[in-house]
């Protein structure tokens, strides 16, 4: 599946953060190459705190994620941009699938899953969007 | 008499500064320990969405769940997991996504749990 936006983000923030390096006033080429060198000694290090912790949280939580039995399911959350491959996945229909057995296999998946009934507004969302998408570009 | 009161007095208000002075830095010691516990169960989070490739946010709306509580995402999960069952012409996808919500939504009540944890083992009073 795809990488969820706010997941990823963090991580991107933090790696910004660990390349700033602060600015040095004008002085003399050594006395600059001497700053330069000794700032990013200090960058370098502190990239490395910023690493270490965020790196053992990784090692961490994959040790706990379960791995035997749910491997047969789709991984990762919903598309952030909906494909017509994954429409067709949760309408249950090949992407080449005519209006009508779209608009059948709508009914069905959204009768099961209504919010009426207990159901989530999420996933009716995702549902509609996905009809929407197949009959968008279907012919038949 | 009274210098021997006098005496008294300023040690024992000696004695209450420094006993107000150390309670002090006990607090701060334990607030800056919270700090980096949930400094530390946010990484988790981010990390937990990253690996998963599902936000707590999106697992959330799935199992359509506004708090963290564990008997109404198990209820969610239990009733949203039965209707998609591909067996009653449901979307094996659409199960997936919600199994994989439940899972997500375990690993943060799990990272929450250990905050909890390590915040009671620096105020064993509470």
């Amino acid at each position: 599946g795809n990488m969820a936006k706010t997941g990823a983000a963090p991580v991107d923030e933090i790696m910004r953060y660990a390349e700033y390096s602060p600015k040095t006033n004008i002085r003399s080429d050594a006395e600059i190459d001497r700053r330069l060198v000794s700032v990013r000694v200090v960058v370098g290090r502190y990239a490395f705190q910023l690493w270490k912790p965020l790196g053992q949280a990784f090692s961490e939580t994959v040790k706990k994620m379960p791995s035997a039995g749910f491997s047969s399911y789709y991984k990762g959350g919903f598309e952030q941009k909906m494909s017509r491959r994954e429409a067709g996945l949760i309408l249950g229909v090949s992407p080449a699938a005519t209006k009508t057995k779209v608009r059948e296999a709508h009914r069905r998946i959204m009768v099961l899953n209504h919010p009426d009934k207990g159901g989530s507004p999420y996933l009716a969302a995702k549902i509609n969007e996905a009809k929407d998408l197949m009959e968008k570009e279907t012919r038949r | 008499m009274a210098k021997y009161l006098a005496q008294i007095v300023v040690m024992g208000v000696q004695v209450v500064g420094r006993a107000f002075a150390r309670a002090l830095q006990q607090e701060y010691a334990a607030s800056q320990a919270a700090a980096r516990a949930r400094g530390r169960s946010g990484q988790q989070s981010a990390a937990a969405s990253s690996i998963t490739g599902m936000s707590l946010q999106e697992a959330q709306q799935i199992l359509n769940v506004s708090t963290l509580s564990p008997e109404e995402i198990q209820k969610s999960y239990e009733h949203l997991f039965k209707v998609n069952e591909k067996s009653v012409g449901g979307s094996f996808y659409l199960q997936s996504k919600v199994v994989r919500a439940k899972e997500r939504l375990d690993e943060e009540l799990n990272i929450q749990k250990q905050e909890q944890n390590q915040q009671s083992q620096q105020n064993p009073e509470t």
